[in-house]
């Protein structure tokens, strides 16, 4: 039982990070309808500035620059090749960024090689203990922090201005537009948002107990792809549901199954949820006219 | 898919001629290709190594450019191939504690590719309940599938470890493999390499023009019906489900013989250890996406130049970084061939999407008219 | 498609193709050279070719380009000293990055022009190339280290493998009193070559001394190992043995320690880098000890401080790691054979086979315990030196035991033993 719980509380922190970064990935798709296959790149780049500013900016700043840096490159990347890209189908968008993926992943590689960072964060290698159990420092902060941003987020996407129109440009971009919504303005921002949720996803998964920032963080990533798909990709609460499940299927299949069949697992999960409601728990379905 | 389309055959070009002459010569100088190449058999390797992302190539753009379904399972049927064709031909006495069924070689070729048809028409339901990326991404569930089953069905694939050599290929008694005395063309002996290269290029041949005269017939423009619309193609009287089980049973059928050729191409059948990195891993699903894009979506003879960019154009750096010192200065994380040759075909996939969504393909049809209109002035 | 005229050029085509048909003669091996030795491939009067298929651009660069270093140390010292056989010494270098794919296309490049090769890297290449180096009798020294791959005639294996090393660090946390008879160990591995050798140690050693092995599989890719560790804390664990990559054993150590575990732990020689010492998980590196067949950087064994010192001073600021001791003792073995060869008046590839077999004790000034090559299929040696980790110590490991075999390794029958 107690290695159960344990098993719960490894699963449940790393599921919040997931959905963390899963939510930026349904962001992006919520208001642009593009798959974002560089998410993960986005992601690694993110980590990779901040561990590289960390020795001069110290940890905190270092994960604002961070934030900033990936938030500025993917607003570039809807920029400089989506926008010219309005109107084409979703398969295009999507291996479009198959390529991006692509040039990022191997510059990132190639200048991180086979280094490791250390990405500078204060709880280091501390570990807080709630009786028989143990967590590490950085795993709590990465659930708190976690928590609290999806909070702010739904809030504001329920209740401001921005978050208004981002929903409305997602539901129907004619309408929206028509409404005096810029939908060119709405949709960079969703990427810059998108880019900073990743970095900081980044961040967390790269904290004690795993070795640092290395050229395969990116696709450690890969496991938020199920979290979005089978939360749905439209829906933000999806993805938060999405990310625990992923999280939790990894601990739990891990040890009850096999450590190597936990990959697989979360797919198969994925791949169930999906042939029984195909488009996510949550996701609109879509309707097709003749 | 709809502004990616390959429409109906084009016509018949105004000088007919000069493209049959350069298919001829084509021929030729692939069939001569071991003369050619002489001593330097590593340029034997990297062609051998195009045909194979070509064979593949075609499969995956036959299922994703005319049938409009995205899968990223390519690499699952690549192992699936070459495991069953080391199973299917596999001799008991050199491997002792694996399944070993002692079949002929050719049989055993033509098995695996009947072998991963069917597994692939296995998973065509999944096409019917999840469509366009959501397909692409459960697809991906195969992959890791894929490496798991690998590693646990040691004794078929030979495990991680050291996996299981292939069974040599023969035909009617000729050996695919090193003789004395061996048969001469022009001086140059055939030996394995050049008899796998002769393989191979029948291989690719058979693959292309079956997969140009499925494009040209029937079942390319069901297809392609489904492809562009399947409610309304529904509404018409096709089929929209055996249309999708035909694409995946024929591009995983294409894919096993592409991984039939990886085996040989590298005497080696191999579950991989991760999975990123390796022959079945999901970097070879973005390669043989990045073809079929580079190429243009739906078009046969694009695939083939998509291989030779993705995968040629990776080896032939490496090549010429051996031979000729190019790139000399990637000690410690300068700009390596490998690195090089991924910027390029990277840049491509998003150029192509860019400024000319027909990809090569595309191209090509531009310049032959081109060309044919410089000759009517 | 194609039309009648253009059927007659290709049919022409393919009548001239034919015509140009032959056969092979049947052509003998190596010529005689210089002092009435026989020659072959990569041997002239003046020279002698070795190759190197190495990786300096992959996922082990930083390992690979200190192994091409130390063989090119140990290049300029043999020729220094006049070479081998009135011959001097030459390196062919390939960097194939660690992809079987590219060392594949990339050999036939490199073999017209070696007698033999001095590093061959990747265990994923030297499973691709195993037919290729059987084809042309080329004989190999590899850095990597599983008994699995003694039943290739042309391997020369240089130091012990991996199974022994586990064998032999479990003797030692047994002898130090970490563990004893009947405890429960976790051994967490990656699956595959590597791993699965790594295994077949400890499951040996749990054999004879009733030890419960947990395994835990993994692949080379995971980072992440907390869940493993959390099992293996509930299954009371008294150690626990890595055969894995320097960031998954940064990742084990850390849950090691997190989960207030805090048992020793024995990796192999490759489960460490210096470079972790600089990760979050520095402050837990301190329960591992590193078994390895040869000499850790730091080490005081007069020949490895030597071999340090002419590194340091021939390419500074490169990696300090235990790589530049690999390349040389690789580079020592082949001076035995060659030397050897010489002797026997025969330097073709067939006669590097008969000179390797014939040698029963090389010694390599205590870089790596003294090597019988006289049985194929059995390791050629079967002692390891114990390092633990220690960030004062250059290459962060400080030497703790010096080259020993437990009595337990001399009994263990690896798999292609005869």
């Amino acid at each position: 039982m107690n290695q159960f719980i344990e098993l719960l509380i490894s699963g449940l922190s790393l599921g919040f990070v997931y959905a963390l970064v899963a939510l930026g990935f349904v962001m992006i798709f919520a208001a642009t309808r593009v798959v974002n296959f560089a998410y993960g790149s986005i992601l690694l780049f993110g980590a990779y500035v901040v561990a590289r500013t960390h020795d001069n900016l110290g940890f905190g700043l270092a994960v604002i620059a961070g934030m900033a840096a990936a938030a500025l490159l993917a607003a570039l990347i809807q920029l400089i090749i989506l926008r010219r890209l309005r109107g084409a189908s979703l398969d295009t968008l999507a291996i479009v960024t198959i390529g991006v993926d692509i040039l990022l992943a191997t510059e990132l590689t190639r200048r991180i090689g086979d280094k490791v960072f250390n990405i500078g964060d204060p709880w280091r290698d501390h570990v807080v203990h709630f009786g028989d159990f143990s967590v590490p420092q950085a795993r709590v902060a990465a659930a708190v922090v976690a928590i609290l941003v999806l909070v702010a987020f739904l809030a504001v996407h329920r209740w401001s201005d921005w978050g208004i129109a981002m929903r409305s440009a997602a539901d129907d971009g004619e309408a929206a537009a028509l409404m005096g919504i810029r939908l060119g303005r709405v949709a960079t921002a969703a990427w810059a948002v998108a880019g900073a949720l990743a970095a900081l996803g980044g961040v967390f998964f790269t904290t004690f107990p795993t070795p640092g920032v290395d050229a395969g963080v990116g696709l450690g990533a890969l496991s938020a792809f199920p979290a979005a798909i089978l939360g749905g990709l439209d829906s933000t609460a999806g993805a938060v549901v999405g990310g625990i499940i992923v999280g939790l299927t990894e601990s739990l299949s891990a040890h009850y199954i096999s450590f190597d069949f936990s990959k697989s697992a979360v797919f198969l999960v994925m791949l169930v949820v999906l042939v029984l409601r195909p488009s996510g728990l949550f996701g609109t379905k879509e309707l097709t006219r003749v | 898919m709809s502004d990616t389309l390959t429409e109906a055959p084009p016509q018949a070009p105004a000088r007919p001629w000069a493209k049959i002459v350069g298919t001829v010569v084509l021929l030729v100088v692939l069939l001569l290709l071991p003369v050619l190449v002489g001593s330097q058999v590593a340029y034997l390797k990297l062609a051998q190594y195009v045909l194979i992302g070509a064979v593949g190539g075609i499969g995956l753009t036959l299922i994703v450019g005319q049938a409009g379904q995205l899968s990223l399972a390519h690499p699952f049927f690549l192992l699936l191939g070459a495991v069953s064709y080391a199973v299917l031909a596999g001799d008991p006495a050199e491997t002792p504690d694996l399944v070993s069924l002692h079949w002929p070689p050719l049989l055993a070729v033509i098995g695996a590719v009947v072998i991963c048809g069917l597994v692939g028409l296995a998973f065509a339901p999944v096409a019917g309940r999840v469509r366009g990326i959501y397909l692409g991404v459960a697809s991906l569930s195969l992959v890791f599938l894929g490496l798991w089953l690998g590693q646990s069905l040691g004794i078929l694939t030979g495990g991680t470890g050291s996996g299981r050599p292939p069974p040599t290929f023969s035909l009617f008694g000729f050996p695919f493999s090193n003789t004395t005395p061996a048969p001469t063309i022009a001086g140059v002996a055939i030996q394995k390499q050049q008899r796998l290269w002769y393989l191979f290029l029948a291989f690719a041949v058979l693959a292309y023009v079956l997969a140009r005269g499925a494009v040209r017939g029937r079942i390319g423009r069901a297809w392609r019906a489904v492809r562009d619309n399947e409610a309304a193609a529904a509404a018409m009287g096709v089929s929209v489900a055996r249309i999708k089980a035909g694409a995946f049973t024929i591009s995983s059928a294409y894919a096993g013989l592409a991984g039939v050729m990886t085996a040989l191409w590298l005497d080696l059948v191999k579950p991989d250890e991760n999975e990123f990195t390796g022959n079945y891993s999901l970097t070879v699903s973005i390669a043989f996406l990045a073809i079929v894009i580079i190429g243009g979506l739906g078009s046969v003879p694009g695939a083939v130049v998509g291989a030779m960019i993705v995968y040629g154009l990776q080896q032939f750096f490496l090549l010429g970084a051996n031979e000729f010192g190019w790139f000399a200065d990637a000690q410690f994380g300068g700009l390596s061939a490998v690195i090089l040759a991924a910027f390029i075909y990277g840049l491509a996939v998003v150029l192509v999407v860019l400024f000319e969504p027909g990809g090569a393909a595309a191209i090509g049809r531009r310049l032959a008219a081109s060309l044919s209109r410089k000759e009517q002035r | 498609m194609i039309r009648g005229r253009s059927k007659a050029i290709a049919a022409g085509a393919l009548a001239l193709v034919l015509a140009a048909c032959g056969s092979t003669a049947d052509t003998g091996a190596g010529a005689t050279g210089a002092g009435g030795i026989k020659t072959d491939k990569g041997v002239t009067d003046t020279t002698i070719s070795l190759g190197i298929m190495g990786d300096t651009s992959g996922v082990f660069k930083n390992l690979g380009a200190a192994i091409n270093a130390g063989n090119q140390l140990w290049v300029d010292d043999v020729n220094a000293k006049g070479g081998i056989c009135n011959r001097q010494l030459k390196l062919e270098v390939v960097d194939h990055g660690y992809k079987a794919d590219t060392a594949k296309t990339l050999y036939p490049q490199l073999e017209p022009k070696v007698l033999g090769i001095v590093q061959l890297l990747g265990s994923p290449v030297l499973a691709a190339l195993k037919q290729n180096l059987i084809d042309d009798n080329m004989t190999a020294a590899p850095a990597s280290w599983s008994s699995q791959i003694l039943n290739n005639p042309n391997i020369m294996m240089i130091g012990t493998t991996y199974d022994l090393e586990i064998v032999n660090g479990m003797a030692y946390l047994q002898q130090q009193g970490l563990i004893k008879d009947g405890d429960t160990v976790g051994h967490i591995y990656i699956d595959g070559e590597y791993g699965g050798n790594g295994l077949l140690g400890s499951k040996y050693y749990a054999g004879v001394h009733k030890l419960n092995v947990k395994e835990a599989k993994i692949t080379s890719t995971d980072n992440d190992l907390t869940n493993i560790v959390t099992g293996f804390k509930g299954d009371g664990v008294k150690a626990i043995v890595l055969t894995t990559t320097p960031g998954q054993s940064a990742s084990a150590l850390a849950a090691n320690q997190a989960l207030g575990l805090n048992v020793p732990v024995l990796g192999n020689n490759p489960t460490f880098d210096p470079a972790l010492l600089k990760t979050p998980a520095a402050g837990a590196l301190g329960n591992l000890y590193v078994a390895a067949s040869s000499a850790p950087f730091s080490s005081e064994t007069p020949k490895a401080a030597e071999i340090a010192a002419a590194y340091k001073a021939k390419y500074p600021g490169s990696p300090l790691n235990g790589g530049v001791d690999v390349g040389y003792v690789e580079g020592l073995v082949w001076q035995s054979v060659l030397t050897k060869a010489c002797e026997n008046k025969d330097l073709s590839r067939p006669g590097v086979q008969t000179a390797l077999k014939s040698l029963t004790s090389v010694k390599t000034d205590d870089l790596v315990a003294t090597l019988d090559y006289s049985s194929p299929g059995s390791p050629p040696t079967r002692g390891v030196y114990i390092a633990k980790v220690d960030a004062k110590a250059e290459g962060g490991l400080t030497e703790v035991a010096p080259l020993f075999t437990a009595p337990d390794a001399a009994g263990y029958k690896a798999p292609f033993q005869k």
